[in-house]
This record gives C-alpha cells, structure tokens and sequence, in this order.
C-alpha cells in the first residue's frame, strides 16, 4: 500500500513538472508577467504563458513551510491537525434547506450565523466554514460572513473574499481579532482559498485575492476544483496531475514572490458523470480523486484540504449515509489534513441543518473506527480472563467499569428495541432538527470583546453601512 | 452514389468522425449532389440516431458531443454551398454564452452540443460576455431564444443584468431567456423573469423545445 502511494506521488510529481516546464500555465496579467520574469521565469507576454525551471521549482519547495498550524481564536492550537483526519464545514452555495419547514430556498446572513454557531457546539467539527452564502447581502456577502466567522465562533475558520480589494478589510479584522498583526502570524485562526479553473488557470481577480493575502502572511489553500472528463483526463491519474499541476504552478509563484507564505494543498475534485453533464459529489471517485491530493500534500510535506464526507442525497437519507461515509474513508486512508465537507448536501449546491447534525453523528462513528484495535500489554485482560474461566461475568469488574467508555456511545442513531422505538415515534430527520433547534436555544459561543466586535462592525459597515452584530 | 454518400455521412456522425463527416460532404459536393438533400438525408438521420442511442442510455455524452462535432463540420462545408434561399430547416435559433466576470466554458458548451443535436442552429459567443455582447448577437443571428450561463454565485447577478439590457435594447419581447449553471435554480430564474430554466444540458433541451412550442 505504502509502496503504491509512493508510486502514484512519484509518477504524478514527474507528470506535472514535465507540463510546468514545458507549456506551463497561464498568468492573464501583464503587470505580474513582468514581475514574474524579472524573478526567473521564462514567461510570453502574447499569450500569457508562464515556465517554470527546475531550480524556481527546487527553491519553492526549500521555503514552503511545512508545520502550518491552525489555532482557535483565542489561540489554542488545532492539535488534530497533522496527525488526525480534521473535519471543517462545506462551502457556500446558495441554497438551504430551511430547518423549520425543510423549504428549499436561498440562504441568508441568518442562516449563516446559526449554521456557524451550531458547528461551533458539534463536537466533532473542527474547523468553520461559513457553509452557504449570506444572498441577502449581495456582493459584499464576503465581509458580513466574515466577520459573522468571527464572531460565533471561536475554533479556526476558513473563507475568502469574491475580490481582491476586500483583502485589506477581512485582514484588518483578523489582525483586530487577533490583537496585531505579529500575533495573527504567530498563531493564524484563518485560511483562505482560491480556486483554479483547470487546466492551467486562474482568475486575475483570484490571483490578485492570493497575492495580496500572502502580502499580509495569511495561510492560503490552493483548492483545485478538477471535473474528471471535462475540465481534466477522465482517468483518475490523469485528472491527479491536472490537480497537482496547478496547485504546484501557483506553490511556485507564492513561494517565489512571497517565501514562506503557509500555503494548504486543496482539492475538491470530483469526476463528470456523462449521462448527465452534472459533477456528482456522493460518488466513490470523489472521494478517491481527493484522497489523490492527500497523497500529493504528503509528499510535498503541507497541509492537505480534502473534498469528501459529500454526497448527492436531497435529503437524510439512506443514499446520503452511504456517500458520506465512502466519500471520507479515502481521504482518512491517505491521511487528508482537512476533510471539506460537513453540512453539504445535494452534490454540495445545497446546506442541511439536518445534514450537519447528521454529519457530526458519521464523523464521531468513523473516528472511533478509525482508531482501530489499540495495541497493548494485555497481562490484565489475560490475568482476567484465566480468573473468570469458565462462565464469569465481565461486566462487574473493575477493567470494564474502567474501558467501556472508549467505545462509541451515539447520540442520534437509534439503537432501541422495536417497541421502543415505535412508542418514541422519531426518526433521523426530526432528532436532527430538533437537536439543531436545542442548539441554536441553548449554544453560547465564546463572546469577542465588546471593543474588538465594535471594531469589526466598523470595517464592514464601510461597505454595508447598516451592519450590525444586534440584527 | 447519391445514396451512398447520404448513408456516408449518417454514418460519419453516429460513430463521431468529424474529419470523414468533412470529407464526405467535399465528396458530395464534388458529385454535384444537392447540399440540403445532404443534410437533411444523412446529417439530420444520423444526429437523430446519436440522441436515440443517448436516450436509450447506449451512448453517454462524449459519444453525442463528437456525434455533434461531426455534424457541425460537414455543416461548415455544406452551409455555404446553399443556393437561392435555400435554408437547412432548424427548430429554432440560439445564441449562447457565458456571463460577464465569467470564465467558465464546459457546461455551456454541452448545453450548445445538446441543442444542436436537438435540430437548433446554435451560435457560442464564448464566455465573459457582456450584455450588450449578447444583444448584438441575438440581433445578428436573429435568435429566437438566448442562453445565458453563469457558474458563479457572483457572475448570476449578470443574468439579470441581461435581462435589462434586453428590455433597454427593446428586444425583450423578440427574444426568449434561458439560464443555467451550478448556483442557478428555477427560483432564481423565476426572480429576474427568465423564460427558462434548465438544470442541465439535458433538461435544456426539452425547455428550449417548450420555449418555442414545439413538440418536445
């Protein structure tokens, strides 16, 4: 197995470097061209087309930092990450499924606020996500999420801004957060990302988003968003090096032009479906040509965000308890940093309330079988044994009393007898709701400093004058 | 011979090769055999055929998309080869792009293949158009519905944008509004007063169908 990965790190590593060198990729900006040619590369100011040597590619990869941490915002470091699976919310359609009447309809900032207050109570998420758009709020939705980030929780989040000129504000907010720069670089509780259109390119505004964020020290996830067969090889590998190609293109540039700039190797990759022309998110390949990019990450030595735990499910269902869990197992195989994907439904166009419930239920269950059988001196249990052979009873003895607990208890799944199950009359779907409106009564986030909150509420009404926390 | 050819270039497009489908038609055109004859017995019969073969669900869409390129480039030879007024019979007309801001290609390209394959005359104007890009386009190409895609949960404000720009050009009335892509729904579309909307290149086709009220 060991062996195998290595091999596919190794021929896709060779693939991509083969491509960097000889038709590299595309920097639609001539103002960059010229910085980018004056650092090294062998650029063409026509069409736009960046090479990269071997010596930039070498140089890049000396200054990538390779502990990147995570920390809350108080500043407790995410121990999990870099050696366990993390689990960080999805993100960000426009849609959700409405809690109280399970309507589909188009997300707002309320929304936003109570999906990141109810995974700042689930036990097993790790990392925020705003996880669907604030659409009441237009083009300046970026801010207000933000800053709502910010403000109901307090574990690490993860968001970016739609353009660059945002970049200043949402740094001003975590430095503010933070209290200076000097301490958010020291122990970041953000990362962004940004996402190539492959093969071989990126937005001027994404890539302008980037530099400005590596310009202020901010962990940036390079997120490929490959769609086997279409924007990509249909095979797995092939698709693999279109992902490593562009993550690895812009590991360069970043690295060249800002040295040392944390940087997250992303991908939320999934694999066309050619009946329909839709990119299916629940299928075995998702999780498969995400578990890729954990590969890559690993042999580079960064941080990986990982595509997974998805599912094309329009509601809880059994269909979305299959896809979930097969689209993680890949990524916890190959030991992805962050698995991306807590809340999604509907091939990720759609948040659940429900789903995210549901979600931290399967996360807790994977994790336990995920630690497997632990290995050690079992003299106690053999000594217990021989003492109550034949036909004793373990349940009083003290060993249990002291072991039984590392099982996996749920707290959703129903376990009862038939009678009592009937007699309770619930399923899946109404415990999830209402344990998300026992949430959302109960939860109470970590409060921000009354003068931090004001600041933050400052730099957003700069775009949207009437934000407040109050509303 | 005649006869022939016609299967020839049916044949061209069920099994998806352009570069015959091409040489075919030059060959035809040489025989002196009648372009629209052409089209309509062998072009139209094998894209009929293709679209049977992908809703039976034996051909997937890359088999349909080169079935459409084949088409598409004996078209090229033949179209301009028609004489006095003659008109390859089409359902209707469409012109098609993506959004201002927009970069992203593949969805609305299908979405042009599907249609095309369905008996539209399709034109692509690309992607990051702006709206007075597509209300040249729908002029010239005198188009009974537009497309527009958008990917972006930022660039679907552009659809709207459009759709003013259509009533300002006073063209709205002339022209029916599609729109798709992956943040889009028919909620949306709805919202902005779209005529259509599709969730996929497939489900496009029988709006489109609808749009002109023709028999799906």
């Amino acid at each position: 197995m060991a062996n195998q990965t290595e091999e596919i790190a190794q021929i896709v590593h060779l693939g991509s470097v083969e491509i960097l060198t000889d038709v590299g990729f595309c920097v639609p900006d001539q103002k960059l061209l010229a910085r980018l040619e004056k650092a090294g590369f062998q650029i063409d100011l026509e069409s736009e087309m960046v090479l990269i040597s071997e010596d930039l590619l070498e140089a890049a990869l000396q200054s990538l930092p390779r502990d990147l941490r995570l920390f809350s915002r108080d500043g407790q470091p995410l121990e999990k990450l870099g050696v366990e699976s993390c689990y960080m919310g999805a993100g960000t359609p426009v849609n959700v499924f409405d809690l109280d009447s399970g309507e589909h309809r188009s997300s707002t900032r309320q929304d936003v606020r109570q999906i990141i207050t109810i995974q700042d109570a689930l036990s097993q998420v790790d990392i925020v996500r705003p996880t669907v758009t604030a659409t009441d709020h237009g083009e300046f939705s970026d801010l207000v999420e933000i800053a709502e980030l910010l403000r109901w929780t307090s574990k690490p989040v993860v968001h970016r801004t739609l353009s660059p000129d945002r970049v200043e504000a949402a740094v001003e907010m975590l430095y503010a957060v933070a209290g200076g720069e000097d301490d958010f670089r020291a122990r970041p509780n953000f990362a962004t990302l940004y996402c190539p259109i492959s093969p071989g390119y990126f937005t001027p505004e994404n890539i302008h988003s980037m530099l400005k964020w590596a310009e202020f020290g901010v962990p940036i996830t390079l997120l490929s968003m490959a769609m086997g067969g279409a924007s990509a090889p249909a095979t797995l590998l092939g698709e693999l090096i279109v992902i490593n190609t562009d993550i690895l293109a812009w590991i360069v540039v970043l690295q060249t032009l800002y040295p040392g700039t944390p940087l997250i190797y992303g991908s939320v990759s999934a694999v066309l479906d050619m009946k329909t022309g839709l990119l299916p998110l629940g299928a075995p390949e998702r999780g498969l040509i995400n578990s890729g990019a954990a590969v890559m990450a690993n042999y580079y030595g960064l941080r990986s965000m990982c595509g997974g735990l998805s599912s094309d499910a329009k509601e809880l269902d059994a269909q979305a308890g299959f896809e979930k869990v097969i689209t993680a197992i890949p990524l916890l195989q190959k030991q992805a940093s962050i698995i991306y994907g807590v809340g999604a439904t509907d091939a990720g166009n759609t948040i659940s309330y429900q789903q995210l419930i549901f979600d931290n239920e399967i996360i807790a269950g994977i994790r336990r079988m995920w630690s497997g059988i632990s290995i050690h001196d079992p003299r106690e249990e053999i000594d217990l044994i021989k003492s109550l052979t034949p036909r004793g009873n373990f349940m009083s003895t003290a060993h249990t009393r002291k072991n039984y607990r590392q099982h996996w208890y749920p707290e959703i799944i129903s376990r009862d007898t038939y009678e009592t199950w009937r007699e309770k009359g619930d399923n899946l779907k109404t415990i999830c709701n209402r344990k998300a409106r026992e949430i959302l009564d109960t939860h109470q986030p970590s409060q921000l400093p009354a003068k931090v909150a004001l600041e933050l509420e400052g730099i957003v009404r700069r775009y949207v004058p009437d934000f407040s926390y109050q509303d | 011979m005649s006869e022939e050819l016609y299967s020839k270039l049916m044949g061209a497009v069920i099994d998806g090769e352009p570069e015959d489908a091409v040489q075919y038609a030059k060959d035809a055109l040489e025989a002196k055999l009648d372009p629209l004859t052409c089209i309509n017995k062998g072009l139209m019969p094998g894209i009929q055929k293709v679209g049977e073969l992908f809703s039976t669900g034996e051909y997937f869409l890359p088999e349909l998309i080169i079935g459409a390129d084949a088409m598409k480039a004996a078209l090229d030879v033949l179209e301009p080869a028609l004489v006095g007024g003659q008109e390859r019979e089409v359902v209707g007309r469409v012109v098609l792009g993506t959004v201002e801001g927009d970069l992203h290609e593949i969805g609305k390209t299908l979405v042009g293949t599907m249609l095309t394959a369905n008996g539209f005359k399709v034109t692509d104007i690309g992607v990051d158009q702006s709206p007075e890009a597509f209300v040249k386009a729908i002029q010239e190409h005198r188009a009974d519905i537009v497309g527009a895609s958008a990917l972006l949960t930022t660039t679907m404000l552009q659809q709207k944008k459009l759709i003013e720009a259509l009533v300002s050009a006073g063209i709205r009335d002339q022209v029916k509004v599609m729109i798709g892509g992956a943040p889009v729904t028919d909620r949306y579309a709805k919202e902005i007063g779209a005529d259509g909307y599709a969730e996929d290149a497939i489900s496009a086709v029988d709006i489109a169908y609808r749009l002109m009220d023709a028999p799906v």
